[in-house]
């Protein structure tokens, strides 16, 4: 009889479950991703126009990076914006406008003319994220509670299997960030980053004022063929949607390595290619996980290849591996 | 005995007059007229008097060196009952005495003391629970080396002859990439912050295929 009973339980749950996939089926799946796209876009507007300072913890590799976040549009309409980590040495990056300033401990302060600052939280979020859309896919997922606000879970999920997928929360109220996690195919979680505080004011806040007061350092030119150099060797094969950004020849700083350089992206992730002679003839790959970082490297012939970027281990060393040298290198 | 019985034998210490009764009762008892005894020799040691100070056996290590010197060297493990027993004994023997001496007094301690003892338990709990905690935090903190994993399982050794060198190799091969690594990671890290000057300018020139060198 209790078995009996169990039995009639369990279609019922199972009945009830095939109501709620229906009910969800039935909504139009161009309508979910409307939704979700249009909550892409308001972050981006609340990214840019917006006067708030929050905190973050970046967690990754059993460890926790604590970072200070400033941003605030002045009456003239001049973006100001911090990013400080917390811990250790410092690493603060400033942006008044289009000038970002790096300070950190390798290299003197610099700036830079960018509209970016490069940090844990991709800038894309900021810009038109319509750009993704050739890579990705947004899924709007549901609602749950971070940092003591409503927030909508969005999926950014990729096209193809050679990609993490984001998942970011979004405050209901004001549309900004409130958590972002990278996430592997199978539902690993790699990397992510928790808000804890989030206080969104009139005015800029003070700090902010002060940037707007002090001069920055002096703007480095990157030399025009840094961008553009050619190679005597190409990529053949990159994940769809990945353009190049730079090919170069410059040194490691560390190691003083001569290296020939490609940086890829597709709006969301960068991968670095680096290609350079080896005092090693063969070198089986070898490859490290730092957080959602993948470091590719292997030796074959006498040259070196390295992969770096924020991408399984399998497309790094697909990547690697389409890598092939002109038959007559440039002189 | 009852700790009755030793309050009576105390009170008879501190020339308290029992009945006639309890005493005769007392006196029967050869549990109550050691009692007496340890009594009175306390009595004497806390006032410091000269001759009672060679009835105690003070000199236990005496007592316990000459035990370990009849006890023959055994370089082999191997059981021998008869020096065993006579270190045994040696100890028991202290063991009892010294009990004998203190218990008395004591037992009317026990209690505050075991109050006490729970205090102190309850304080070490939380000396230790703080520190676990502590602990707990700090193991989120410490750099972490990156973790390298090799591709296809692990990494065999190349030629049996370098058995020796290996370890030493294979550390020094470690570091090195352990630095290559890091090396690599703050360079793409740093190209990213270079690139975003040009993000803007190649926004335009979507290519499917990603390489095609200029020529």
């Amino acid at each position: 009889m209790k078995l009996l009973s169990h039995f009639i339980l369990l279609i019922y749950v199972n009945f009830s479950a095939l109501a709620l996939a229906q009910e969800q089926q039935s909504q139009q799946p161009e309508q979910i991703e409307k939704t979700a796209k249009v909550s892409l876009e308001r972050l981006s507007q609340a990214l840019q126009q917006r006067n708030f300072s929050t905190s973050f913890v970046v967690v990754k590799n059993n460890q926790a990076e604590p970072y200070h976040w400033f941003h605030g549009v002045t009456q003239d309409g001049i973006e100001l914006e911090i990013l400080a980590l917390l811990n250790g040495p410092r690493r603060d990056k400033l942006r008044k406008g289009n000038i970002v300033s790096y300070i950190e401990p390798e290299l003197p302060p610099y700036s830079l003319t960018s509209e970016q600052i490069s940090g844990p939280i991709p800038a894309i979020f900021s810009r038109d994220i319509s750009t993704l859309e050739t890579s990705y896919d947004f899924i709007s997922v549901g609602r749950s509670r971070v940092l003591g606000r409503a927030a909508q879970l969005i999926r950014i999920v990729s096209k193809d299997q050679h990609r993490y997928g984001h998942w970011v929360w979004l405050d209901q109220e004001t549309d900004l960030l409130l958590k972002l996690a990278m996430i592997t195919n199978k539902g690993q979680l790699l990397e992510q980053v928790q808000f804890t505080h989030l206080d969104i004011t009139e005015n800029p806040a003070e700090s902010l004022k002060q940037l707007l007061g002090s001069e920055l350092p002096k703007i480095i030119d990157v030399p025009d063929n840094y961008q553009n150099e050619s190679l005597s060797w190409q990529v053949n094969w990159m994940p769809k949607g990945f353009t190049r950004l730079q090919a170069n020849r410059h040194r490691i700083p560390i190691t003083k390595q001569a290296v020939e350089f490609m940086l890829f992206n597709d709006g969301l992730v960068d991968v670095s290619v680096y290609v350079g002679k080896s005092d090693a003839q063969q070198r089986t790959v070898e490859y490290v996980m730092d957080g959602a970082t993948v470091i590719l490297n292997q030796v074959v012939d006498g040259i070196e290849v390295s992969v770096v970027g924020k991408i399984p281990a399998s497309t790094a060393q697909l990547i690697a591996n389409s890598v092939t040298f002109n038959a007559n290198p440039n002189p | 005995m009852s700790e009755n019985k030793f309050e009576q034998v105390s009170s008879l210490v501190d020339n308290f007059q029992p009945d006639s009764a309890l005493l005769d009762e007392l006196i029967e008892q050869q549990e109550s007229s050691d009692t007496w005894q340890r009594y009175h020799l306390i009595g004497d040691v806390m006032r410091d008097e000269q001759q009672t100070v060679s009835l105690l056996p003070l000199d236990f290590s005496a007592q316990i060196a000459d035990a370990i010197a009849q006890e023959p060297t055994v370089f082999a493990p191997k059981h021998n009952q008869q020096s065993k027993i006579g270190l045994v004994d040696a100890y028991i023997q202290v063991k009892a005495q010294v009990k004998a001496q203190v218990k008395a007094k004591v037992v009317q301690f026990a209690r505050p003391f075991g109050q006490v003892a729970i205090a102190a338990s309850v304080a070490a709990v939380m000396v230790v629970g703080v520190q676990q905690n502590v602990a707990q935090n700090e193991s989120v903190v410490p750099s972490q080396t990156i973790q390298t994993m090799p591709f296809g399982g692990v990494a065999s050794p190349v030629s049996l002859n370098y058995q020796t060198d290996d370890v030493q190799s294979k550390k020094q091969a470690y570091v090195e990439q352990q630095r290559r690594f890091k090396a690599l990671l703050s360079d793409h890290q740093q190209q990213i912050k270079l690139s975003s000057i040009a993000t803007t300018q190649s926004d335009t020139e979507q290519q499917e295929k990603a390489e095609d060198p200029r020529k």
